[in-house]
């Protein structure tokens, strides 16, 4: 595989950090200190070696051939990039990461659409200065009138029924 | 249902249509139920604007009635002679109550005019504060479904961020090899040039050494072969040359 040489970042990070919601704000701070780690250990060196003189140093040396062998072996001397190991493990991360979207997405847009339903539903009533008694039954079943199901003590007020009754400040009748 | 509201809707008319044709064809009817359903159904009526008076309590639509015929005078006219007709010939008898009541639609009139508008104002305002109170819950509803709708879009969008990351995890193990890479051309370079340079030191350090030591050499014998004799006369004649310039 052809190594690639790479020298400054590609990644839009304010964008990404847009993209990160507050609980995760932390890992995420983390993550980009250590890219601006291996970014600054990149940068500690230049892109490829300087030249080295080999005319002044033949003329200085007078080591016999000891600059013609040095020259012969630097010149042959071909560095190997370092393999690749782990891109495989990000290519089934990603995978993964895919899969965990889509099925986020599916549930989410399930929420949502409840969340329109629920909506619509709202938007479905009538105001209520246009309802009637029955109105008002048929759009809150639960808290309309119902003295055969729910019947109420009189005088029918909030605190007079049972559950809501003080007892701490009732009377004693004789 | 001779209300005015539905008279204005024409509601009655299709009423009455309804009926009879529910009368007269009930097969016809039993076949496109759809249809005879649309004709009888009625809109949820609504409260309407109350119907235009003159002078109070005299309904506009029969000042229309009579404008066709009389123009825009008719019917004050009509009012004027027929109410002097009736008090004339004590049809319409001027007693005590009458005067009661005169004195009572006097001040009824008054006091709607000055005290009517304030009245209505505040009435208004309870009514208003009363229906918010019972609004707020839907209202309070709505609010929350939306804020949950908009944050799950958000969340969605934010879970799509988490390929950004891929590739910046990419680019994280691209940037190590390339550290390492770079870190051993440079490594490279140096070891050469460290014994390159030794090399060259090496040839500085000698040449200067002999050369101190070449130059501690002649100037020892120098001095040491200057004999007194030499020494003295040097001297003298440093004098002799120092005076002829001292005169120059």
């Amino acid at each position: 595989m052809a190594a690639k040489r790479i020298s400054q970042s590609a990644i839009n990070w304010a964008s990404l950090a847009e993209r990160v919601p507050e609980h995760q704000k932390n890992i995420f701070i983390a993550f980009k200190a250590k890219h601006d780690n291996y970014l600054r250990r990149v940068m500690a060196n230049p892109e490829s070696a300087p030249a080295i003189d080999w005319a002044f140093y033949k003329a200085k040396v007078p080591v016999a051939g000891m600059v013609d062998d040095f020259q012969k072996q630097y010149t042959a001397l071909n560095i190997p990039y370092p393999p690749d190991n782990v891109s495989g493990q990000i290519d089934t991360l990603e995978k993964e990461i895919k899969s965990d979207i889509a099925k986020f997405k599916v549930e989410s847009s399930a929420r949502i659409e409840e969340y329109k339903k629920q909506l619509a539903h709202l938007s479905s009533l009538i105001p209520f200065d246009q309802m009637t008694m029955e109105d008002y039954r048929d759009a809150y079943p639960e808290q309309a009138l119902d003295p055969i199901n729910r019947p109420t003590f009189w005088p029918h007020g909030f605190e007079d029924q049972l559950e809501n009754k003080d007892w701490s400040k009732e009377e004693e009748h004789h | 249902m001779l209300s005015r509201a539905a008279l204005l809707s024409g509601q009655q008319n299709r009423a009455l249509v309804a009926l009879a044709a529910r009368t007269t064809g009930t097969t016809a009817c039993n076949n496109v139920a759809a249809s005879c359903d649309s004709q009888v159904e009625m809109t949820r009526p609504v409260r309407m604007e109350p119907g235009k008076v003159r002078m109070g309590f005299i309904p506009e639509e029969w000042f229309n009635f009579f404008y066709k015929k009389t123009g825009v005078t008719g019917p004050y006219t009509l009012g004027f002679t027929l109410s002097t007709y009736l008090l004339s010939k004590e049809i319409y008898v001027l007693e005590h109550e009458f005067y009661s009541g005169l004195s009572l639609a006097l001040m009824c009139v008054v006091a709607v005019k000055k005290i009517g508008p304030g009245l209505a104002k505040y009435l208004d305002k309870e009514i208003d504060a009363y229906e918010t109170e019972w609004n707020e819950s839907r209202v309070n509803e709505r609010q929350v479904l939306e804020q949950q709708i908009g944050n799950e879009e958000k969340m969605q969008w934010s879970a799509e961020g988490q390929n950004m990351m891929v590739q910046a995890k990419r680019e994280n193990v691209a940037l190590q090899l390339e550290a390492a890479y770079r870190g051993r051309v440079m490594t490279a370079y140096q070891e050469v040039k460290k014994r390159l340079d030794y090399q060259v030191e090496i040839q500085n350090i000698e040449r200067r050494i002999a050369q101190r030591n070449l130059i501690d050499y002649v100037v020892r014998r120098v001095m040491s072969s200057i004999t007194p004799d030499q020494d003295k006369k040097n001297i003298d004649k440093c004098i002799a040359d120092l005076s002829s310039l001292a005169k120059a």
